[in-house]
């Protein structure tokens, strides 16, 4: 049952992550790439490439038949599907099994309840996880004021089918949240094919906590601590770092808690995070989703526990139980990860696509970096602008700083503008050193002050 | 048999080479001798004969496949079979799936070879889970060599046939 040969159906930098892991397993590999991928790292490390489609990811990583298909003439017994693309997506896991082919990932029914809002809502609250006061679902503009008078203002209103962020609107009064319901109605609609809404508190000042879980199917879940993701643009992330040091010992046990209890209530299989909204004034924490995949800032996760989790996720799919307990599993340390994209940060952060010139990258013990690009490699201009996330683990958060700050010192690509110098403003800024930063923060105060110096 | 007919076979030798699972192979045939290797390195046959003749690796490098269950690294494979005529222009497949030469199993099928094809027709069909896609001719012209094999999967870009501009 255990997995011979695994299917990657990915590119980038996770593609990569993935081949590797398998590789540490012995298992054999196989690749799938657009027309665009045919050089990449993956695709030159994989025992095999397999060219799906033209660059377009609509047509070649986007379509979950030409995936199975592929995965199934390739004599593949397993399929991961990374992060982002179809990896929540019902639709691969159902193919994979009835081609006979283990995914990487939780059941297609799961991925199922936990990509509708409401629902996982709903299993947090049974579970006993606290929520952000909120609403089930509004269907009138009428409830709509009436409820957000109920939870209190400012009141974000949300899509149910939506999630990263996308499909929100924001209300601070009740004629704004009565105003409001119409447009986020035709939003939903217009972005996920489903205007069913919801509301929840709004908090200005909040940070985003993530716990990293991994379950067995059998109600058994482990943690890995938590991670905090408040520097984000737009609702997404630049840096993340394990663990949360804002919250207290006693806060982060029950944060831990509140994650297993929920993934635990529905036999969680396989690797998930648990999203949460940490109301720093008030010293509380509210669910906000859980993401049914692998995500991009697990290496924070790994640092601090030293436990390789795509090897892990690649066992339990073919029928293993949790390598570890626990009790076994010590969290030490402090690691930091800046997602470097290959954008201009003075231009709006506009995606520069283009052939990297020169590259050299950091090294060292507290060093890892995760990248599938090199010199003369392509950024190309299908897919997301990722160039690499760059990790660094001390012994404390202030170390951690410091060893990212050299390593951002010692980055050096030329060919593509690139946001390392805006992580080096990051992570140097006394907002950030103090930990005093929010999610909210980079917006509101330094990507401003950068541009006001910049002047 | 004549030089065309030669260059012909040599081409669709190395094409069929490229897509098998083969490491290595030498081919003698009278005073005539090719050895195909997959990999840069090459091993055993090499010491055997005199005379090798390493398929030029073309511009693009293409993942190869992988032979059953034995896994090796992927290298350049040509692409473009090397002694077609000039005129001769490739169908290549427009995504991943399995190349079906004929409408149904046991019908005749779509084309073969020497047939004169007309721009819009009908040459194969693409399948992906059970979805059928038709490829068509986009110019008219003799068909000159089917470079897959029925019910193979082929992937995107792999060259399907050889058509002869008119």
């Amino acid at each position: 049952m255990a997995i011979k040969r695994l299917f990657i159906a990915n590119r980038g930098e996770i593609a990569l992550r993935i081949v590797r892991a398998a590789q540490a397993l012995n298992i054999e590999t196989v690749v799938a790439v657009s027309d665009a991928d045919r050089e990449s790292a993956a695709a030159k490390l994989a025992d095999r490439a397999i060219i799906l489609g033209p660059a377009a990811a609509a047509k070649s990583y986007l379509d979950p038949r030409l995936v199975v298909h592929a995965a199934r003439e390739t004599g593949c017994d397993g399929l991961h599907p990374g992060y982002g693309f179809l990896s929540e997506r019902a639709i691969l896991p159902r193919l994979c099994a009835e081609h006979g082919i283990a995914f990487v990932g939780p059941e297609p029914d799961m991925i199922d309840a936990l990509g509708d809002k409401l629902r996982a809502r709903a299993m947090a609250r049974d579970a006993g996880v606290p929520l952000v006061p909120g609403s089930d679902c509004i269907a009138t503009a009428a409830d709509a004021r009436s409820e957000a008078k109920r939870i209190g203002f400012p009141v974000l209103i949300k899509a149910s089918a939506g999630g990263g962020g996308r499909g929100m609107v924001i209300a601070n009064s009740a004629d704004e949240a009565e105003a409001g319901f119409d447009r986020a109605t035709a939003e939903a609609v217009a972005a996920f094919g489903d205007g069913t809404l919801f509301m929840e508190r709004f908090v200005p000042e909040a940070r985003h906590v993530e716990v990293q879980l991994m379950g067995d199917g059998t109600g058994k879940v482990l943690h890995f601590g938590e991670r905090d993701c408040s520097v984000q643009r737009r609702y997404q992330k630049l840096i993340e770092e394990a663990p949360c040091v804002a919250m207290g010992d006693e806060l982060r046990a029950r944060l831990h808690q509140s994650a297993v209890a929920l993934a635990a209530s529905v036999n969680y299989r396989n690797a998930g995070t648990a999203e949460f909204l940490f109301d720093v004034m008030r010293q509380e924490f509210y669910f906000i989703e859980v993401n049914a995949r692998i995500q991009v800032e697990h290496p924070v996760s790994e640092a601090i526990s030293g436990f390789d989790l795509v090897q892990e996720q690649i066992r339990i799919a073919g029928g293993a139980g949790l390598s570890v307990r626990q009790e076994d599993l010590k969290l030490a340390g402090h690691a930091i990860e800046c997602r470097i994209n290959a954008e201009d940060s003075r231009r709006d952060f506009m995606p520069s696509p283009g052939r990297i010139t020169r590259w050299d990258a950091p090294s060292g013990d507290h060093v890892r970096l995760d990248s599938h690009m090199s010199e003369g490699a392509m950024i190309s201009p299908f897919y997301d602008s990722m160039i690499g996330k760059l990790i660094v683990h001390g012994e404390s958060r202030d170390r951690a700083i410091e060893l990212m700050s050299d390593a951002l010192d010692n980055f050096h690509i030329e060919g593509v503008p690139t946001t390392i110098d805006l992580h080096r403003d990051i992570v140097n800024h006394p907002d950030f050193r103090a930990n005093r930063i929010h999610t909210r923060w980079l917006e509101q105060v330094l990507l401003p002050e950068r541009e006001r110096n910049a002047a | 048999m004549t030089s065309s007919e030669f260059e012909r076979s040599v081409a669709v030798l190395l094409t069929e080479f490229s897509r098998s699972g083969i490491a290595e192979l030498n081919v003698l045939s009278g005073d005539f001798e090719i050895y195909l290797s997959s990999h840069a390195g090459g091993t055993g046959l090499r010491q055997r004969s005199g005379k090798q003749l390493m398929v030029p690796p073309r511009a693009e490098q293409v993942a190869h496949p992988m032979a059953g269950e034995t896994s090796r690294k992927p290298t350049a494979i040509v692409h473009e079979p090397a002694n077609f005529p000039a005129n001769a222009r490739i169908v290549t497949a427009p995504n991943l799936g399995t190349f079906y030469r004929a409408p149904k199993p046991g019908a005749e099928p779509y084309v073969e070879v020497d047939a004169m094809i007309a721009e819009g027709d009908e040459i194969c069909l693409i399948e992906v889970m059970k979805l059928f896609t038709a490829v068509r001719a986009e110019a008219s012209g003799r068909l000159y060599a089917i470079l897959a094999e029925d019910g193979s999967m082929v992937e995107a870009g792999q060259p399907l046939f050889a058509l002869l501009d008119d």
